[in-house]
């Protein structure tokens, strides 16, 4: 709750985007520093996503966590970037030109708009304590064992809830503390408005070149400030965080079916990979991600389905170490206890589990009408003529409803129907990937259903 | 068809602004009474959060701070004989104890014990008296 661990915290982003920018650098390239600065959303949370993914392969395989470590690692992964960045560059191509567009007054109005947001949320972050369950009951008491222990200590994540959970979450606070100087529980929230800020900065940044400014503001606005996400996006939790990566990943995957640049899948690649060591409820989103991706490129399935079978090993790979760390130690494993195919011995599920889910994604006094905008939008970009676009985007939405009914009917511990409060609503938390991951997926539906094509445009000099 | 999805599209827009307006402002006022919230809060309400639903005497919890060094090992043995606990003390205060002492580690065998409305007698052992609250809360720590 100190200036200190204010500044601590500061710095600590800071160096996740200058590991960012180095890794989009090596992976994208810019041309001028509109671009860079366009990017600095998209870096930062990739920064996270990368550090966050191999400090807890760090901690699978023993490496001692401390805040030397920490800074190492970040500095390694920082000059790998740049080693990688000088290697490519005769195989990359160069990023297609983009034109510094003037920022319009929609730009500016809703710009605004989203600043008021985020200032808002910065106040209620500074100072709040931990109130949620999850993110008192296990969440950062690991992020504390491993701040205090160095470590995965086997006894905490034998003992605390959840232990088969990756670890991506409580590794980036336990290293927030490092920069703090102290497990400051309080202060822990400001990160997640960090990373709420980055979010929102990578969506602008992507899109901005994309679609026009009028169908990207507003519906990033309209997720902002649904009730759900204004009242646990703060949370020093797993949920959101999980959400973000998931959200761009679809994203990335959604702009390289129409647009083929190669950095778009690595860069996706390793936003799925963060999702699986962030929850094990990643797996499942991922899985969505690769599948909506073949379906919607299976015209060019030659080209595409290797790419994104590759993008897929690549992500369920880095989770191989903590995967081995757990199971070696007998601890609870992912699937649910009766095991992943038990739902046939309760058929009688399936259809209250199915319900259960649809209400909880359409539920308006938590998402507002974020998730019928995604149909109606579908529609559209059909009935335009557009196909590759709502094709990925109908198959995700279809697919992770219908994750989340498996999860409800899977788990036989869940009673149905599922009422529980939304407070603590596995279902409802789930059901917050559909909504995150529309604002950025309804603006390019709407701008493809405008022009009546999937062909993303990107405004030539 | 042009038109009419042309005219969707506007309708989406139209709905997203409305709402996203009518919604933002929502927003910032519920920030701003969360913001109020947390800044009438003390140290301790801000420390404690979640477990001021669960815990009955923040002194416990900080005089076991206090007494328990660092590289120690304690146990909660919870009871039903605390004054103005709720149903929330008895099942979890064990688990936001966890949260609140580490670097301390629970141990069933821990010489430390943080007696939360136990019955003493029932413990193993003797035990003496460190600390209490007068109300059922209490931290022995065991004779060995």
């Amino acid at each position: 709750m100190t200036v200190r661990a204010l500044c601590g915290l500061a710095a600590f982003n800071l160096v996740l985007l200058a590991v960012g920018a180095a890794s989009l650098a090596a992976l994208r390239g810019w041309r001028s520093w509109y671009e860079l600065a366009r990017s600095a959303g998209l870096a930062y949370m990739l920064g996270v996503a990368l550090v966050g993914v191999v400090l807890s392969i760090e901690l699978a395989l023993g490496v001692p966590f401390s805040f030397a470590g920490v800074v190492l690692t970040c500095a390694l992964l920082a000059l790998a970037a740049a080693a990688l960045r000088r290697s490519l560059a005769r195989w990359r191509p160069e990023p297609p030109p983009e034109r510094a567009r003037g920022i319009g007054l929609v730009s500016v109005a809703f710009g605004l708009l989203v600043v008021v947001y985020l200032e808002a949320l910065f106040r209620a972050a500074r100072l709040s304590g931990l109130s949620a369950f999850d993110a008192w009951a296990f969440w950062v008491p690991k992020a504390k064992a491993i701040y205090f222990f160095g470590g995965l200590d086997e006894q905490f994540f034998r003992e605390l809830p959840n232990p088969s959970y990756p670890p991506l979450v409580p590794a980036l606070e336990a290293a927030a503390f490092h920069f703090m100087g102290s497990a400051d529980a309080v202060t822990l929230h400001v990160q997640f408005w960090f990373l709420a800020c980055g979010f929102v900065a990578a969506v602008a940044g992507l899109l901005a070149p994309r679609v026009p400014a009028v169908m990207l503001w507003p519906c990033l606005l309209l997720v902002l400030v649904a009730p759900r996400v204004v009242g646990r996006n703060l949370d020093p939790q797993a949920d959101f965080i999980l959400d973000y990566f998931f959200a761009l990943a679809a994203l990335l995957v959604a702009l390289w079916l129409v647009g083929r640049e190669p950095w778009l899948l690595a860069t996706a690649t390793v936003f799925m990979a963060a999702a699986v060591m962030t929850k094990r409820d990643g797996q499942l989103l991922v899985a969505c991600v690769v599948v909506a991706g073949a379906v919607a490129s299976r015209r060019s399935w030659r080209f595409a389905w290797p790419r994104l079978g590759l993008a897929a090993a690549v992500a369920i790979a880095a989770l191989v170490p903590w995967h081995i760390w757990f199971s070696t130690r007998d601890l609870a494993g992912d699937l649910p206890a009766a095991g992943a195919l038990a739902l046939f011995d309760d058929l009688d599920r399936g259809w209250p589990a199915f319900e259960s889910a649809i209400s909880a994604v359409f539920d308006y006094d938590l998402w507002l009408i974020i998730v019928p905008l995604v149909g109606v939008a579908v529609v559209l970009a059909f009935l335009a003529g557009a196909r590759t676009l709502p094709t990925y985007a109908l198959t995700l939405y279809v697919l992770v409803i219908v994750g989340l009914t498996w999860v409800l009917w899977s788990f036989t511990e869940l009673e149905l129907p599922f009422v529980q409060d939304e407070a603590v609503n596995p279902l409802v938390r789930l059901s917050a990937s559909l909504v995150i991951a529309a604002g950025a997926i309804l603006p390019l539906l709407l701008d493809a259903a405008w022009r009546g094509s999937d062909d993303v445009v990107l405004e030539e000099p | 068809m042009q038109r009419v999805v042309r005219g969707g599209v506007v309708a989406c827009i139209g709905f997203a602004v409305a709402l996203g307006l009518v919604y933002l402002v929502r927003a910032v006022d519920r920030l701003g009474e969360a913001v109020d919230a947390n800044a009438a809060a003390n140290y301790d309400d801000r420390e404690f959060a979640g477990g001021n639903s669960v815990v009955v005497d923040k002194r416990a919890l900080y005089q076991a701070r206090a007494f328990i060094p660092k590289d120690g090992r304690y146990r909660v043995v919870a009871g039903r004989r605390v004054e103005g606990a709720t149903e929330l003390t008895e099942p979890f205060i064990e688990h936001f104890a966890r949260y609140f002492l580490m670097p301390r580690r629970p141990s069933v065998d821990a010489d430390w014990i943080l007696c939360y409305g136990c019955d003493p007698a029932g413990l193993d052992g003797a035990a003496t008296l460190v600390w209490e609250n007068g109300a059922g809360i209490s931290i022995l720590r065991a004779s060995r």
